[in-house]
């Protein structure tokens, strides 16, 4: 048997402060993200009026209904609705039968088009049958936000990496937590700007701005400015300064300049690793160190984040499992204490908005 | 394997990956951009008006550059300098220098100048960026897919921009005979025309055929006015029909500018096509029509008796809604002055939006023709540039240089 390599004094120090600090620390991690595997109620409720409207307009009778999707919806959706729709047109009566069907009544072909604009998904359905009455009957449409297919969407599967929504603004922010306050037990969440960290209390199914607290500058504003949550030390650190709250980042903030931190250094390329933003993740896989790092596009371009399995005899680093997709450059990426996931904000180049997901990792079969 | 896990926590730790880490896609600070403009901008003083409507394009692109902020009326305004860049040098007409922003309120520019020569026509732009003598300069669409095979590094938006034939006002009341007649030469017109050539030969694939008045892509219902088909034969048929109803006493004259070559090709294909169809269409080139003249001036008030013209209307938005409006206020105030305008929700949902475009298309006035994107060609050290949509300007503040990396070449 081979023996254990030696580690140095020093890298051994660095081990038990980074290990340590991941086994430690934040608590809660709470996501008002939905992941359900039915339509958002809003899109039940679209589905619903095409059906009356269908029903206003003619009067029950049997139909053929083909789907098409022109939009960025994937096949499951795409199923979810056709069939959210057959069972609405049933309820008011139309009954379904096919193209090739022997019934006396050929049935009338409704086409629904899945199409959407920069802001909303756009359904319509028409009437395709070459006949003069249907050429009467008006197309039917309705428009649904896309927001709540981001805020529903489930997480793609694979060596498991699931990524669930936690809050968006049209604001660039740097980073984000989630805090368990002290006092009142709430879930706290922390989002952190150039200058200022806001702190928002749960609201019903969202969240309430609570207060922003301004950030100190202590040098001029970088472009491409860089900033991480330290709850457990309490602090923010920022490229040249760190800032501390006081007695938590719940209260006020102090900065002053500091070395370069750890989590704000540049460092050099790893083979064998993309040449991207990424981050260790708490806890190993098949008895290896996961971690999950982004694409290598630039800030221009959508993204993704793939987890990575690295061994060290000989080094070797491994995608495992599938990418899961983000709609745009993914801006920060942090490990999260205490649990197997990293926190990611994403640039969504659609909406403009930047949003903050945690990426869970997950080893299994 | 408690220990291993350490040793190669150890090693990402701190070697490389304690830390989230740096990548080539991180910015670079530095540099001088070199960007050149086909106009000329002969002053940046506010108070000067533009005397054409590119050195007034051109003008508002450099004060998108030194202005922070803009006027209700979408002009910037402030002081010169409070933007990402402040003027360092200006030579009327041929070249601008600017320098970053140290205090910019959103960061400072990643790179330290940007250099802007104006003036160059198409040609020599086009050469200087094979010649890398340039970072950034616009292309003309239909110049797209050559320059990408030349191995220029092309940027495209989405198609923002619409070519269209508008008809001139008619002056008589719009449900008298008239008025009719003109309705069917548009109808006729718009059956003839075949968008699939003018997108395949003259654009050669940089466009997309256009039947209504916004891009699939932001209104999402552009589908429901089909045009990416070439007229049938049944298509002619109607369209030869409806122009013996007309009867008209000569031929239709269609306007088109004579500085923009595009706008050439493509009449003088629609006259190909309409003859085809049996109808008699003359083009004629306008001078000092400009990019966006008509554009203002409308096709009334030609020395030369024009019965449509060409326009390139350039949404202002990306949002369907706000785009369209816009566009509605140039309708009606041109091919369908004295028309009554139907109630613009201030909340347009897609079939308010449709139902817009519909009521004015229906009339055939507009025949929309295809989509232009706009086209950038990039040197290879040029990162983190995007294209501007509607109503965005030049993002140069975001781009950097990376002088290490050679870049692809060809359309992204």
């Amino acid at each position: 048997m081979r023996p254990p390599r030696r580690i140095p004094l020093a890298i051994r120090v660095a081990v038990f402060t980074i290990l340590a600090g991941l086994s430690l620390g934040m608590t809660a991690q709470a996501s008002h993200a939905q992941a359900t595997s039915t339509l958002p109620k809003s899109w039940t409720g679209a589905v619903a009026k095409l059906a009356d409207e269908a029903a206003a307009a003619m009067s029950p009778t049997v139909v053929r209904l083909d789907v098409e999707n022109t939009s960025s919806l994937d096949v499951a959706h795409v199923g979810l609705i056709g069939a959210a729709l057959r069972e609405q047109l049933q309820r008011h009566s139309f009954a379904f039968g096919s193209a090739n069907s022997t019934a006396t009544q050929s049935p009338l072909q409704l086409l629904l088009t899945l199409s959407e604009s920069n802001t909303e998904y756009v359904w319509v359905m028409e009437v395709v049958n070459d006949s003069g009455d249907a050429a009467s009957i008006p197309m039917m449409m309705v428009s649904v936000s896309k927001s709540a297919l981001t805020e529903a969407e489930p997480g793609e599967q694979s060596l498991s990496l699931e990524k669930r929504f936690v809050w968006k603004q049209r604001e660039r922010f740097l980073d984000f937590a989630l805090l368990k306050d002290s006092s009142s037990g709430q879930i706290l969440l922390l989002i952190l700007k150039t200058k200022s960290l806001d702190i928002y209390k749960p609201s019903g199914p969202g969240w309430q701005l609570s207060r922003s607290t301004p950030i100190p500058q202590m040098a001029a504003l970088p472009r491409d400015s860089e900033g991480t949550i330290g709850l457990k030390e309490g602090k923010i650190w920022f490229k040249g300064f760190e800032c501390v709250g006081d007695p938590d980042l719940t209260g006020v903030v102090q900065c002053k300049i500091s070395p370069p931190n750890h989590l704000i250094v540049d460092r050099t390329r790893i083979p064998g690793l993309p040449n991207s933003l990424g981050t260790l993740v708490y806890g190993e896989c098949r008895g290896e160190t996961i971690s999950v790092y982004s694409g290598e596009g630039d800030w221009t371009q959508t993204d993704f984040l793939q987890g990575y399995l690295i061994s060290l005899n000989p080094f070797l680093a491994v995608a495992v499992g599938d990418a899961i997709q983000v709609r745009g450059p993914v801006i920060s990426l942090q490990s999260e204490r205490d649990t197997s996931a990293a926190r990611a904000v994403v640039h969504n180049l659609t909406t403009g908005e930047y949003e903050a997901y945690i990426v869970t990792a997950t080893c299994g079969n | 394997m408690l220990r291993r896990h350490a040793v190669i926590s150890a090693l990402l730790i701190v070697g490389f990956a304690a830390v989230p880490a740096r990548s080539a896609r991180r910015p670079r600070y530095g540099g001088t951009l070199r960007v050149e403009m086909g106009a000329s901008v002969a002053s940046l003083d506010p108070d000067v008006t533009a005397a054409t409507p590119e050195e007034a394009a051109a003008k508002s692109q450099i004060d998108s550059l030194i202005f922070d902020q803009r006027n209700a009326d979408g002009n910037f305004a402030g002081a010169a300098g409070s933007g990402a860049f402040r003027v360092t040098a200006f030579e009327a007409g041929k070249r601008a220098v600017l320098a970053a922003n140290e205090e910019f309120r959103e960061g400072r520019p990643f790179v330290d100048a940007v250099e802007i020569g104006m003036g160059r026509g198409a040609h020599e732009r086009l050469v200087d960026l094979e010649l890398s003598k340039t970072d950034l300069t616009e292309i003309a669409p239909q110049d797209a897919r050559r320059a990408a095979e030349q191995g220029v590094r092309v940027s495209i938006s989405q198609p923002d921009e619409l070519l269209a034939l508008v008809f001139a006002p008619v002056t008589t009341r719009p449900n008298t005979a008239v008025a009719a007649s003109a309705n069917l030469s548009g109808q006729a017109l718009s059956l003839a025309i075949d968008r699939v050539a003018i997108v395949n030969f003259i654009l050669q694939k940089t466009g997309e055929a256009a039947g209504g008045l916004l891009p699939q892509w932001s209104s999402g219902t552009a589908f429901l006015f089909p045009a990416a088909a070439a007229p049938t034969a049944a298509d002619l048929t109607h369209a030869k029909e409806l122009w013996k109803e007309i009867a008209p006493s000569g031929a239709l004259v269609l306007g088109y500018d004579s500085a923009d070559p595009l706008e050439q090709s493509v009449a003088e294909r629609i006259v190909v096509n309409a003859k085809e169809a049996g109808m008699a269409v003359r083009a004629q080139a306008i001078s000092g029509a400009g990019a966006g003249a008509e554009k203002s001036r409308g096709v009334a008030g030609q020395a030369t008796r024009v019965d449509l013209q060409m326009v390139r209307w350039r949404m202002t938005s990306p949002l369907p809604g706000d785009a369209l409006k816009d566009f509605l206020a140039r309708i009606y105030a041109g091919p369908l002055a004295g028309v009554e305008v139907a109630a613009f929700p201030a909340t347009a949902s897609p079939e308010d939006i449709y139902q817009q475009q519909r009521a004015v298309l229906n009339t055939y006035r507009v025949v929309p023709l295809v989509w232009l994107p706009q086209v950038y060609g990039l040197s290879a050290r040029v990162r983190d540039w995007k294209a501007p949509g509607p109503g965005e300007n030049w993002p140069l503040a975001d781009v950097w240089l990376d002088a290490e990396t050679p870049t692809p070449t060809g359309i992204q």
